[in-house]
């Protein structure tokens, strides 16, 4: 099948029209050599042969019927509205809103989420146009080399390991410098010369840094040097000190009411200080008025910043504005509220709190986190094998072994419980685990 | 001023919604899981909303908002064609949408992801595609890195790529964050690359590439495509295809027999993905066999045992980003091209030049098409209109008359550029209608001018002073 309404007499009128007689004569500037006959593809598909073929390919993949899964990406209970109002054709048809009278509804979505996420995190100003979290600290430390002309960058270890390794990309790109330091090395390590710190907290061990004693150190030590708070959940944030009461220069995570879908896609979330407004990459959305009325309305602003404008001289090349994955944050945010949205990081922090304890009470099990977490921790297990091979028995989705992204540490296991974890499948597992140990 | 209520004034009081899964285990004392400096001691200061208020509000949204489904939306140089609604289906199998992206019982996602990789190597006429990028432009920078890491592992300094006067503003933009300096070429009287200009840039001896967009933003096929490429690979250089202007040639020629050594993709142009309001997208990116090594990780590869993932063994760009890229993007793509086979790719491609070059035969006696050839998907006008009217102008007036405008100002080499793309899967009724409403743009511009130039009046609200908002940034509530 495709998508093409014309009939063959429509097709002759429109090229009498043009003057031509038959569509190849539309094609006279490539060059004869360079056409091809065919495409070494099949056939086109009726829709009901798609579906049947797509729907045999998706059940390829095992959906568990429970999970302890996370490692940067997270189930979570999302609210029936999200995929209803992002399957809102006006929304998912359209494109970046450079026509702004007849844009309305998308501009105005994304002043609500810029000012939602700011309200959420404290932070003073937020854009929608990063892809992920990964690639969100990227640009976030590519911006701190704008800001601070210097070119060296530290990221705190603890990151997630594809972050870091995305940020590495972008910074051999650009040659900026990235070393990767242990927490307790960063007072002897800040000078002047550094243009940011990036940490990650919760980070992907499940520490919860104490970022507010982090941003003291580094103000002592350097007045130029940012720091960079990476989070890969931003749940927690029902419960958890927002970066803007913590001094974060520029804060980054991953958006909200999406499913896994495989890692993507999905939203990356940047807000910063309003004094690194202009150094921001990105679209952003302001409010203005009518040029010949009062009434007030939304526009792309700040564009002198973008490729467009600007060309080589650009903050980035980005010019995505992730409309679709930014309203459903938007939705997923209003729609749980700020009741729901504390009573969800709650059970997540209370969840996760219970299978720890009970997981610690088991001999054999060592909790290797020592500072408090949110809704992963890791364990030190005793069969790893059996542990994770039961769960599958038991159609749950294990854990992520640590060894996946650090080879060495073999008997190690990272555990991330929600809220969609029950008390039944809490039990199922931690008996799982006592049955493995022994 | 008046302006409408945000969500955040449509609060209550009280507790409104309920979605969060009932509290099934005690609580422990909080302040024992997380000490209080730790915790949030403010209010979030975001309402409870009623469900049904929010649904209204944003559904309320979705109507003021202009998509492919009200009608003809010709922004050149983004394709903005129909976006399949099967492709919104297959996106939404519990298989696909539900699975992690690290669990190991993925062989679903894996076949799709190697699938769709081999068909788009088919049509582009490349030897590996990586389907990471999240974005055309993150597709521009894996290439880039692409054409960096070559040259790095060769250990030949090239500090430079080539970018016409006409290409997308990304284009210099990614090469800077590549490491590299931009020498820009002007295009030609006919839109195309001049040789002369392009090898005497070549022979400098520091140029690692050229990125070209084919058919160019003027909307033309440059006829030296084979001398183009042929003399930057003589002076050691790389041929990089933007891919955005694809879709009138897929099924016809491929970038790969042009010559070109790499190659992305916006599958939210050519391959019918929903725009999404600007995102998010996918921007593969394809290279011929020598440059499979640097391809970003993780990538996926056919051996005797089946399909594998491979991380990097040493050579590659690294990651650039989490994960396996915008999954669920991809899967629409993918629903897309097995929809329409090799025959349906083709005739799209076809209809798209159609349907461009029939709304330019048709407008042409009162507008300036100032590179008149036949033209691919899309054509430039350079809109001059009689008593100062502007491509502003009339993009107003095309808004008050219910259609889309075009995009413009852009490309940049044009003052008053007006880039019109219909796409392939506009009726001719629909195309009627928009050449009748330029045409009669046109005669208000000789008639009634200033009623033009303060338009739109039959909108949402009126034309907004961007001015004002760049002055003083009002960016949230």
């Amino acid at each position: 099948m495709d998508y093409v309404p014309h009939d063959l007499e429509t097709i002759r009128i429109m090229l009498e029209k043009i003057g031509v007689e038959n569509l190849d004569d539309l094609y006279v500037d490539i060059p004869n050599n360079l056409k091809i006959k065919a495409l070494n593809l099949p056939e086109g598909l009726p829709e009901s042969d798609l579906l049947k073929n797509l729907t045999e390919l998706s059940e390829k993949n095992h959906i568990y019927k429970t999970s302890f899964l996370g490692a940067g990406s997270y189930y979570h209970y999302i609210p029936s509205l999200v995929d209803s109002i992002i399957s809102q054709s006006q929304f998912f048809t359209s494109y970046t809103p450079y026509q702004a009278e007849i844009s309305q509804g998308m501009l105005q979505s994304i002043y609500e989420y810029q000012s939602a996420i700011s309200r959420l995190t404290e932070m003073d100003v937020t854009n929608a146009s990063m892809y992920d979290c990964a690639s969100a600290l990227a640009e976030a430390a590519t911006m701190a080399f704008f800001v601070t002309k210097k070119k060296k960058i530290l990221l705190i270890e603890g990151i997630h390991p594809e972050y870091i390794e995305t940020v590495q990309t972008y910074c051999w790109g650009r040659s900026i410098e990235a070393e990767i330091i242990p927490l307790d090395e960063l007072d002897k390590k800040i000078t002047d010369e550094i243009a940011g710190v990036l940490i990650q907290s919760p980070n992907f061990f499940g520490d919860i840094e104490d970022i507010n004693q982090i941003a003291k150190k580094i103000r002592s030590k350097s007045n130029k040097c940012l720091l960079i708070q990476a989070m890969s959940d931003p749940t927690c944030l029902g419960q958890l000190n927002p970066p803007g009461k913590i001094d974060v220069d520029i804060f980054v995570s991953e958006g909200l009411g999406m499913h896994p879908s495989f890692g993507g896609p999905n939203l990356g979330i940047l807000s910063v200080k309003k004094k690194y407004m202009r150094k921001m990459p990105g679209r952003l959305v302001g409010l203005t008025k009518e040029l010949h009325g009062e009434k007030e309305g939304y526009v792309l602003t700040l564009q002198a910043r973008e490729q467009h404008i600007r060309r080589e001289k650009a903050l980035s090349n980005i010019c995505s504005n992730q409309g679709l994955t930014m309203i459903a944050s938007l939705v997923y945010l209003i729609s749980l509220g700020k009741t729901g949205l504390k009573d969800v990081a709650m059970q997540n922090f209370q969840k996760a709190n219970h299978v720890k304890q009970a997981i610690s009470q088991i001999s054999g099990y060592k909790i290797l986190n020592t500072k408090p977490t949110y809704n992963e921790f890791m364990v030190k297990c005793p069969n790893i094998d059996k542990l994770i091979k039961m769960c599958k028995d038991e159609n749950i989705l294990p854990p992520l072994r640590l060894s996946h992204y650090f080879p060495n540490r073999k008997d190690e296991i990272l555990i991330c419980v929600t809220e969609l974890n029950s008390k039944e499948d809490m039990i199922k597992f931690i008996h799982i685990a006592k049955e493995a140990a022994q | 001023m008046t302006r409408e209520l945000l969500i955040f004034d449509k609060g209550y009081n009280a507790v409104k919604n309920n979605f969060t899964p009932k509290m099934d285990i005690e609580r422990v004392d909080f302040d024992s899981i997380l000490p209080k400096s730790l915790q949030r001691n403010e209010e979030i200061n975001i309402p409870d909303v009623p469900e049904f208020e929010i649904v209204r509000h944003y559904v309320s949204l979705a109507q003021k908002n202009y998509g492919v489904d009200s009608g003809i939306y010709p922004l050149g140089s983004c394709t903005m064609k129909y976006n399949p609604r099967i492709n919104e289906v297959t996106a939404r199998l519990p298989g696909f949408l539900k699975v992690h992206p690290l669990q190991e019982e993925n062989e679903g996602s894996i076949e799709l992801l190697y699938n769709l990789g081999q068909s788009l190597c088919e049509i582009c006429g490349m030897d590996a595609f990586t389907l990471n990028p999240a974005a055309g432009a993150q597709g521009e920078l894996t290439g880039i890195l692409i054409i960096k890491k070559y040259f790095e592992m060769k250990g030949i300094k090239k500090d430079k790529i080539i970018v016409p006067d006409s290409a997308h503003g990304t284009n210099p933009a990614t090469s800077v964050m590549a490491g590299f300096s931009i020498i820009e070429i002007k295009s030609d009287e006919s839109g195309e690359l001049p040789l002369d200009q392009l090898e005497f840039a070549m022979k400098g001896g520091d140029v690692a590439g050229l990125m070209l967009t084919n058919p160019n933003t003027v909307g033309v096929f440059d006829r030296n495509i084979e001398k183009i490429t042929e003399i930057v690979h003589k002076y050691g250089g790389l041929c990089y295809y933007d891919g955005a202007n694809l879709n009138p040639i897929m099924g016809i020629t491929k970038p790969g027999e042009m010559g070109f050594d790499i190659i992305h993709l916006n599958l939210h142009k050519t391959f019918s993905t929903p725009h999404g309001g600007g995102g998010p997208g996918a921007g593969p990116v394809g290279v011929k066999q020598d440059l499979i090594k640097y391809l970003p990780c993780p990538q996926i590869i056919k051996n005797e045992s089946g399909l594998v993932c491979v991380e990097d063994e040493g050579s590659s760009i690294g990651r650039i980003r989490s994960f396996w890229g915008n999954f669920g993007v991809l899967v629409r793509a993918y629903t897309y091209i097995l929809a329409l086979g090799k025959n349906g790719i083709r005739k799209a491609a076809q209809n798209a030049v159609l349907n461009a070059n029939y709304i330019k035969t048709q407008i042409q006696h009162k507008y300036s098409i100032p590179y008149d050839r036949i033209n691919m998907h899309e054509f430039l006008v350079d809109a001059h209109l009689p008593n100062g009217v502007n491509s502003e102008d009339v993009a107003k007036g095309l808004l008050d008359r219910g259609i889309h405008a075009p995009t413009i100002y852009f490309p940049l080499i044009i003052h008053e550029a007006m880039l019109i793309e219909p796409t392939e899967t506009e009726n001719k009724r629909e195309l009627d209608k928009f050449i009748k409403a330029l045409l009669e743009i046109y005669e208000e511009a000789e008639k009634n001018h200033e009623h033009l130039k303060k338009g739109p009046y039959n909108t949402v609200i009126g034309r907004l002073d961007a001015t004002l908002a760049a002055r003083r940034p009002h960016l949230r509530d």
